[in-house]
């Protein structure tokens, strides 16, 4: 049966939603146990209690942080077997509301219940952490980083990295415009005098090594500091989807996020 | 976490060594150290240094390339790119301003359907080739005139005779009459 995790309400329309969706699946009959974040009990530890308890569908309902530490947590406790895992995310600004917002809780009750599975890859930060958005390296400063993938060894001077959970590596600099004229042009029409040169690589597994230890970043958590790999594991998790629709997704997904912007 | 397909960047800022590796289009600004191979299309843009050999389906150079080129379809070096190395490929388009150091060799497409051009690995063969040709040429031209002469020749002592039969007979008329 179905064991939830709730990360605490920020905001009152947060805190409501979250009520509905407790209320909602109640009716429905998709509850088995519900528990609550909080200082006390992190999500982690609610995880762990949720695998002693032997229930094979954890749902985690927050944001993408939460969503990452309690996969993260089932990921490491038991990597071999297959649980269902129900996502709900209440941040409207996240990377997973695309794919697991909604902005009835009747809709994601709906959507749990019926159960589609599909599998998702995963990435992994060396030692354990398993994540579903992306991991991100920042320096304050332009820095020299090399990384060593797969075949092939890259240098550059990079002011951001992004690593998404399928291993697409995004390596981007920040130079400034050149040109005195351009420059002028931008500064007027109020553009930016930041132009950014992009690489975008594949892998199956990152050794990133800097000069300095830059920290990595997923979702506002230090998980490591470079040196650092990070893995790819593909297929690694089984993820509760919402069922096909006939019209297209994205307009769907676009509405959805307008219509809770608006109900916000 | 988007599962699309998206290619191979490599950005002006990066310096990469290695064998790139990517089933769909990979685009170069800045500099490589080894070989790219790609099922689809690899762009060298204008501040790209690449040494090294590329393998593709198609090839588009504006940057500057020392290696060979293999491009199973087309290959397509712009007024900026520069090529030092051999190139393998079914279409060549080389635009003006475009520097290429090597040799170039193409299939032979029109070998199953036509026997009626060929193709050369090497300019020297095909200059060769043609050299020897226009030679064969020279020698069967005369020969074909000859027969031409010989005809109009043949036609010309038919005549003759034809007349020196006239003639005779005239000349026997004219002997039988006196008598």
């Amino acid at each position: 049966m179905y064991y939830y995790i709730f990360e605490p309400a920020k905001t009152s329309y947060e805190r409501s939603y979250i009520e509905r969706i407790r209320d909602v699946a109640r009716e429905v009959g998709i509850v088995s146990e519900m528990t609550q974040a909080s200082p006390a009990r992190s999500p982690e530890e609610l995880a762990a209690m949720g695998i002693v308890k032997q229930y094979s569908t954890i749902v985690a309902v927050g944001d993408d942080s939460h969503i990452n530490r309690v996969i993260s947590q089932l990921m490491n406790l038991k990597p071999d077997f297959h649980y269902a895992v129900g996502i709900i995310s209440t941040d409207s600004q996240s990377m997973l509301f695309e794919k697991w917002g909604f902005k009835k809780p009747e809709q994601a009750c709906e959507t749990l219940k019926f159960r589609k599975l599909s599998r998702f890859d995963l990435g992994l930060v060396e030692p354990n952490f398993y994540f579903l958005t992306s991991a991100k390296i920042e320096c304050k400063k332009p820095t020299r980083v090399t990384l060593e993938v797969d075949h092939w060894r890259a240098d550059a001077i990079i002011d951001r990295i992004e690593v998404s959970n399928n291993l697409y590596i995004l390596v981007e600099r920040f130079i400034k415009e050149p040109s005195l004229g351009k420059t002028a042009f931008n500064w007027l029409f109020g553009k930016s005098n930041l132009r950014a040169d992009r690489s975008i690589f594949k892998a199956k597994i990152i050794r990133a090594v800097s000069d300095e230890n830059l920290p990595i970043v997923v979702d506002k958590i230090v998980v490591g500091h470079t040196p650092c790999h990070i893995y790819r594991k593909p297929n690694a998790l089984n993820i509760i989807t919402k069922r096909d629709n006939i019209s297209l997704e994205e307009d769907n997904q676009e509405r959805n996020r307008n219509e809770y912007k608006e109900q916000k | 976490m988007k599962q699309q397909e998206v290619g191979t960047i490599v950005g002006s800022s990066v310096h990469l060594t290695g064998t790139i590796k990517d089933s769909s289009d990979i685009t170069i600004f800045g500099s490589i150290e080894g070989e790219i191979l790609s099922d689809q299309r690899v762009i060298i843009e204008e501040s790209a240094h690449v040494k090294g050999p590329i393998n593709a389906n198609e090839v588009v150079i504006s940057g500057q390339v020392a290696g060979t080129i293999s491009a199973k379809s087309r290959l397509e070096l712009n007024p900026t790119g520069t090529i030092k190395g051999n190139v393998d490929t079914s279409e060549l388009l080389i635009h003006a301003g475009a520097v290429f150091i090597g040799e170039c060799s193409m299939p032979d497409k029109r070998a199953e359907g036509e026997k009626g051009e060929e193709f050369f690995e090497t300019e020297e063969e095909g200059l060769k080739e043609k050299s020897t040709e226009a030679k064969k040429e020279q020698e069967t031209e005369p020969s074909d005139l000859i027969f031409g002469r010989k005809d109009e020749e043949k036609d010309e002592d038919s005549d003759e005779e034809r007349e020196s039969e006239e003639i005779k007979a005239k000349e026997e008329e004219s002997e039988k009459r006196k008598k």
